[in-house]
């Protein structure tokens, strides 16, 4: 016997997949609405005119009427349908969605050109060249984002339009988080956007969808409650991003504020809401799910600490929507099986805990490697006895008079420091000739590492007398 | 049943990279501008044409263990004797191919053709195989490398680092800049995986079509 399987997504009770649709239209209308009056509301103060406050509405309206007529052309002439079929055709496609969720998460400062190429590229490539609705394997608003987004970057930060000079195209919070090193004080990271309640109403820069978490947090629930999407993997994203972001802030003494920043900030919760859990790119699994959420918090924090896209998200999704058939063959693999399900869980609770650590330890490589042990002050000199770890330790005292290093004596170094080579170049005697322009200085090769010790050595030395003794 | 010569058919079945996906490294990597491209096509071609001939001649006196080692010698040999002229006839090439001309040793197109046709076949038919092996690849390479440079740079470059050689440049912008805008990522490695794909997503859609009919 042979099973016919339809299109996704697939649904058990008498929902059909128009029904989805339009619950998931419902949810996504009060963000639309928010969204528009956001940014008209705070430019119309600035006294810029009425079609650029009104720039939301047209990013939504081009990147749907893109989206719809390049699929329309796509059936038309690629897919050769005749009339009746087409009008059957797009009324079952959805083809609004791509271009809708495309204008949602992509930078209000796009330019309106760019946002069609988007849609375009969302529906071509992102879903019509798989087979159309359903047989998608990447989200296709997601696709079209990405590959704008990094394409022509140029011009989604440049300084060609005005949205740049307002408060909603400046930095996003992630941003300004990365330009502390993901660490810092309350003041320094939240405070810049105000309370915690602009984070939850959305008053803070964003894209078009992401700012308003407490309608997504509405919307969640309704689409839950209706059973359009699968609690799980929004669930199990976000706690797997509060448990990595908790386990760093605990480490570096921030208080429980840091993990809830990362949560409210970025595309997070709308991501987990509107894009983990398109039904036709998402395990169908219970524990497939699970994981996969759980996957794609990890995913996610690495992408936002380890690299220099704070944002994260969107590209993880992306990811992840690759092995979804993996992991819905693990969830129907261990469904049966309690004592299987606790050691999958088990390995990714240890993977969440382990990934908090590794983070943690890539953010706090600072400098301090070169420290001062102590000071001595002679008749008209300072000597500073200095360690600095390079390759290996160098201990050494430096002398300096009047703002400039009279010698360096090294006191001790270790063995790895290879330090014959640094006598026979004469390595120290160059520092002191040249030391007003130490970055101009070669390291020498085969012991680079040992001669920048020594050169940051001295540039802190001198440093250290410009800020305390110097008159 | 004698079928009719068509070349689009000729191109394309069998092509090493739009049917076999073979020697991808090379491939993605050089395939910047027209003018590597086609370098580096030709270099492909006259490797295999030479290694073809040996093989076909040696092939006999080998036995099955020691096959690939010395295949290998014989490709390996050939390739440094172009690097070798290369250096000394263009630097400016040489230098634009890098490392991806001594990586043509182990590129698969060539071990494939000769250990799948030269090693069992006569010097004619290894000699006629691999000229169409290499003419394909030489245009697959450079169909990709013209799409990723107008795409990534609006430019073709036709002679640039050849113009040593030949006396002359001959390079020249396709749009003009107010409609057309470039784009960096065609000029990545990412960009060369998208544009192949899609490339080979049209080919396939196309063949399919006249299979079909």
């Amino acid at each position: 016997m042979k099973f016919k399987v339809d299109n996704g997504p697939h649904v058990k009770d008498s929902d059909n997949t128009s029904r989805i649709m339009n619950r998931l239209m419902i949810a996504l209308i009060p963000i639309i609405c928010f969204s528009v009056y956001k940014n008209v509301s705070i430019i119309y103060r600035m006294d810029i005119s009425i079609l650029e406050a009104l720039k939301p509405l047209f990013m939504i309206l081009i990147a749907i009427f893109t989206s719809v007529i390049t699929e329309f052309l796509y059936s038309l002439f690629i897919l050769k349908k005749n009339k009746k079929d087409l009008k059957e055709y797009m009324k079952h496609s959805y083809a609004i969605f791509p271009g809708l969720f495309l204008a949602l998460v992509i930078p209000l400062n796009t330019p309106l050109l760019l946002v069609s190429l988007g849609a375009f590229i969302a529906t071509l490539i992102g879903k019509m060249i798989f087979g159309g609705f359903g047989h998608n394997i990447f989200n296709p608003a997601l696709t079209g984002a990405l590959l704008v987004t990094t394409a022509y970057g140029s011009f989604i930060s440049g300084t060609s339009n005005l949205f740049e000079l307002d408060t909603i195209g400046s930095a996003t919070p992630l941003a300004n988080l990365a330009n502390f090193n993901y660490v810092g004080t309350f003041e320094q990271i939240v405070g810049k956007f105000g309370s915690i309640f602009n984070y939850i109403f959305g008053t803070i820069p964003g894209t078009l969808g992401e700012t308003n978490k407490f309608l997504i947090l509405i919307a969640f629930i309704f689409l839950v409650a209706t059973k359009v999407i699968k609690w799980r993997i929004p669930v199990f994203y976000i706690s797997t991003v509060f448990v990595i972001t908790y386990i760093v802030s605990l480490t570096n003494d921030i208080g429980i504020w840091y993990p809830l920043f990362h949560i409210l900030s970025g595309g997070l919760l709308f991501g987990a809401v509107f894009m983990a859990t398109d039904p036709v790119t998402s395990p169908i699994t219970p524990m497939g799910q699970v994981l996969y959420g759980i996957g794609l918090g990890i995913l996610t924090t690495i992408l936002r600490f380890l690299t220099p896209y704070p944002e994260g998200v969107l590209t993880s999704i992306l990811f992840m929507n690759m092995t979804v058939s993996l992991f819905d063959k693990i969830g129907l693999k261990i469904r049966n099986s309690f004592n299987k399900k606790l050691i999958y869980i088990t390995i990714f609770i240890l993977l969440v805990i382990s990934t908090g650590f590794i983070i943690n330890k890539n953010l706090n490589k600072d400098d301090s490697s070169v420290k001062i042990l102590n000071v001595i002050k002679s008749e008209d000199s300072y000597v500073y006895e200095m360690s600095s770890k390079a390759w290996g330790v160098i201990t050494a005292n430096v002398t300096i008079k009047d703002g400039v290093v009279i010698s360096v004596d090294i006191v001790n170094s270790s063995s790895e420091t290879k330090w014959s080579h640094i006598v026979s170049n004469d390595y120290i005697n160059k520092i002191i000739n040249g030391q007003d322009n130490l970055d101009s200085l070669d390291a020498i090769s085969g012991v680079t590492i040992t001669s920048d010790g020594l050169k940051e050595m001295v540039k802190k030395v001198i440093e250290d007398y410009g800020d305390k003794y110097e008159r | 049943m004698k079928k009719k010569f068509n070349l689009f058919n000729w191109l394309f079945d069998g092509n090493p990279l739009f049917s076999m996906l073979l020697g991808m490294c090379t491939t993605l990597a050089i395939t910047t501008t027209f003018e590597n491209g086609f370098v580096m096509g030709l270099s492909v071609t006259v490797v295999l044409l030479f290694s073809s001939i040996i093989v076909s001649l040696i092939s006999k006196y080998i036995s099955d263990e020691l096959r690939i080692p010395s295949y290998i010698i014989v490709i390996a040999t050939f390739v440094t004797v172009l690097e070798v002229l290369l250096r000394k006839y263009s630097i400016p090439v040489y230098e634009a191919l890098g490392v991806y001309l001594p990586l043509i040793t182990v590129n698969c197109i060539i071990m494939g053709r000769v250990l799948s046709f030269a090693s069992k076949n006569k010097v004619g038919a290894s000699i006629l195989d691999s000229l169409k092996c290499g003419i394909q690849y030489t245009f697959a390479i450079v169909l990709l490398a013209s799409i990723r440079e107008i795409l990534g740079n609006n430019s073709l470059t036709i002679i640039d680092n050849l113009s040593g050689l030949l006396g002359f440049k001959l390079s020249f912008n396709i749009f003009p800049s107010s409609i057309f805008v470039p784009s960096n990522i065609f000029l990545t490695s990412a960009g060369a995986f998208i544009t192949l794909g899609i490339l080979l997503g049209i080919l396939n859609s196309i063949r399919n079509r006249g299979d079909s009919k």
